[in-house]
């Protein structure tokens, strides 16, 4: 009874209106950041289709390869301008790219000579995804196999050889992970991988900065505030209190795993689903489909891998909310709050950016033993450590995380129990108060 | 008198300073009695150790006959503590701060409600009970505190700086609030404060502590007598002086 109290009390310092608004608004910020990707995505593949023509030539040949065009699937938005000035001819055109025949053009085919074509497209931003429906490229493509056709013709080939010129050699690709090999390009395979493990290290990530910030605040403020000595000095035994902290924060954190994997999942599912529609585009229909591939390759992770994956998980949040406690002990005023978090934001960052820019296995024998003497990193690697058959690394990963754990919470249930809870502070150069006070009788 | 706290030769040694030198001294039921001493003089660090919150170097304290040692839980049954300049819950409303407070000393919802309506009446605040902590002054908080810390009934309130940061009117209501808490309902009081007036007016007895060392004990009037002084200010200046030249 008295142990639901204080949880009560924990649940409800942690998950203020502060909280559950800021968690509504990064929760609305990912799905309208998905509904953003996947509106680009689908008009990107739109704008594949469609094709913005200024032709200057004008003649049989070129509205001949018009209606080719059209017979290939294309939407054709003819502009009819002669100006010069081709930010001016988009401002007229009201399109951010188009195509321009020139005068010319047909005369070179009839000759055999490659015609020239002039592509215009806007660029707005430098971001990623800004400039996805501003090119031409589906255009420029569509043009290529008209003209390469008629050049086929021309030369009496028949579409079978055109289409064994421009693939002379035919590639068999396999991709082998361990003992397992599938039919199936690497280059597929990583793109697939890639996009499916974006999301656990940046919730893993996400989740060490928030549950350690809030139980951190929390710890320093009771300090501070001296509610911390009310509190210990009730009829209350000091495991619960520590007990109701830790099982408070884990719920909230919990909840904000949920939440934050539903919304980073509808932000990437977006550029998954776009990338995957490009990818399954370019499997050729002999090639084994994707999914069945990932299958055979044993990287499509099962129930019993995804519980492994959530064992770790909470224990990085178990770990970090010890740590998060012994740090939150020893702050003295709320500014060093954010000092203290520093140590956990070094040890979530290094093994993030690490773990998305290489491959971990494959570091120098020293950095790989310091990476993975953050205990975090073995959260960041589990996924990759099991689609990739690293079972013993992610089984020693997994039993590291234990022992740090046992290790942390033994200081945090020590610190807790003993004086130090009240006694001990960072002062970073300054001195303590009771060390000012004593000077001071001296 | 019966007695409800015993201190017997406390000690807490810190790394290289003792911060309390076998410091002994009891108090009696319905007693109000003062710890006062300059800044670092071992006050607060005797209080905690009475509270339970640090643990004695050597020595022990009685308090409604359980050891601070051997029975913490049960002694903190029998007190309950009001830190100096403590803060309160900023989230809780006035109201849900004593509800949970009250619910760490009875887990009986009848007790519970005794508890906070007790406190209800004694803080005064009202309807600004239902506002949030955050909202109110500090006397606010002080008088809120100080009814938590007394709603319970204790055998031994301890009151570490009761008014300190508060304006003389919300100060001198809570020195009558302590003795009438005293008279009338029999419960004891640990105060420590620097301010000697205070302590003249609201104690029974006085101890004057300095350098983690309690050199007499004895009520506001004995101990002009004994010292030859006017005020307490004065005795405490002669005992204070006087232990340093020795």
């Amino acid at each position: 009874m008295k142990f639901f109290n204080l949880l009560k009390k924990e649940l409800a310092e942690l998950l203020n209106v502060q909280t559950i608004i800021s968690l509504v608004v990064a929760m609305s910020l990912l799905m309208l950041m998905g509904n953003v990707m996947t509106n680009t995505i689908e008009e990107a593949v739109k704008q594949e289709y469609t094709v913005t023509l200024c032709d200057r030539d004008k003649t049989d040949f070129t509205a001949d390869m018009l209606e080719t065009l059209r017979g290939y699937g294309a939407k054709i938005n003819e502009v009819t301008d002669a100006s010069e000035d081709y930010a001016k001819l988009l401002d007229n055109s009201g399109k951010e790219s188009l195509v321009i025949i020139p005068e010319g053009f047909s005369e070179a085919v009839e000759k055999g000579e490659a015609p020239q074509l002039i592509s215009i497209a806007r660029m707005k931003s430098a971001a990623m995804m800004s400039n996805m429906s501003n090119t031409n490229s589906g255009a420029e493509s569509l043009i290529k196999k008209a003209i390469s056709d008629v050049f086929s013709q021309q030369a009496g080939l028949s579409p079978e050889d055109v289409t064994l010129i421009n693939n002379p050699v035919k590639i068999n690709s396999h991709t082998v992970i361990s003992d397992k090999s599938a039919e199936v390009s690497t280059d597929m395979v990583m793109s697939k991988v890639m996009m499916q493990n974006m999301i656990l290290p940046v919730i893993v990530f996400v989740l060490i900065m928030m549950t350690s910030q809030g139980l951190m605040s929390g710890i320093s403020n009771e300090k501070i505030d001296k509610t911390l000595e009310t509190l210990l000095s009730a009829p209350v035994s000091r495991t619960a209190i520590l007990g109701s902290k830790m099982l408070a924060a884990t719920i909230v954190a919990m909840l904000q795993a949920v939440l934050f994997m539903v919304g980073f999942s509808s932000m990437m599912s977006g550029a998954t689903e776009g990338a995957t529609a490009d990818i399954a585009n370019t499997i050729a229909a002999e090639i084994m489909p994707l999914d069945q591939a990932l299958d055979k390759l044993g990287l499509t992770l099962g129930v019993g891998d995804y519980i492994l994956v959530g064992i770790q998980l909470f224990l990085t949040i178990m770990i970090c909310l010890c740590l998060s406690l012994v740090l939150g002990s020893l702050v003295n005023d709320a500014k060093q709050t954010q000092t203290m978090i520093m140590p956990l934001m070094f040890g979530a960052m290094i093994p993030y950016m690490i773990s998305m820019l290489a491959d971990i296995n494959t570091l120098p024998i020293a950095v790989r033993i310091f990476v993975y003497a953050i205990p975090f990193t073995h959260t960041f690697s589990a996924i990759p450590n099991l689609m990739f058959d690293n079972m013993t690394i992610f089984l020693i990963g997994l039993a590291y995380q234990t022992v740090v754990f046992a290790v942390c919470m033994f200081f945090a249930l020590r610190l807790f129990k003993s004086d130090k809870i009240l006694t001990t502070s960072l002062n970073f150069g300054q001195k303590s108060k009771y060390k000012k006070a004593t000077k001071s009788e001296d | 008198m019966e007695k409800v706290l015993e201190v017997k030769g406390l000690s807490k040694q810190y790394s290289k300073v003792l911060a309390a030198d076998k410091v002994s001294f009891d108090i009696g039921k319905g007693e109000i009695f003062a710890l006062i001493g300059p800044n670092g003089a071992g006050k607060t660090t005797t209080i905690r150790m009475i509270s339970t919150l640090l643990t004695p170097t050597d020595g022990d304290a009685i308090v409604n006959g359980h050891s601070v040692l051997k029975e913490p839980e049960k002694v903190r049954q029998s007190i309950t503590y009001l830190p100096d300049e403590a803060g309160a819950y900023k989230n809780m409303t006035g109201k849900k701060y004593l509800r949970f407070m009250a619910g760490l000393f009875s887990t009986d919802i009848d007790t519970i409600n005794g508890y906070v309506e007790r406190a209800e009446k004694m803080c005064g605040l009202g309807e600004r009970l239902n506002d949030k902590i955050g909202s109110y002054s500090r006397g606010m908080i002080r008088k809120l505190l100080l009814s938590r810390a007394v709603m319970t009934k204790p055998a031994l309130a301890i009151l570490d700086e009761p008014t300190s940061g508060l304006d003389v009117l919300n100060a001198i209501e809570i020195r009558k609030m302590i003795k009438k808490l005293a008279a009338e309902e029999g419960m004891s009081f640990l105060l420590s404060s620097h301010n000697m007036l205070e302590i003249e007016f609201v104690s029974d007895r006085v101890g004057i502590i300095s350098k983690g060392h309690l050199h007499v004990t004895g009520s506001a009037d004995e101990l002009k007598e004994r010292y030859n002084a006017a005020n307490l200010e004065e005795v405490f200046e002669r005992v204070v002086k006087g232990n340093e030249v020795l």
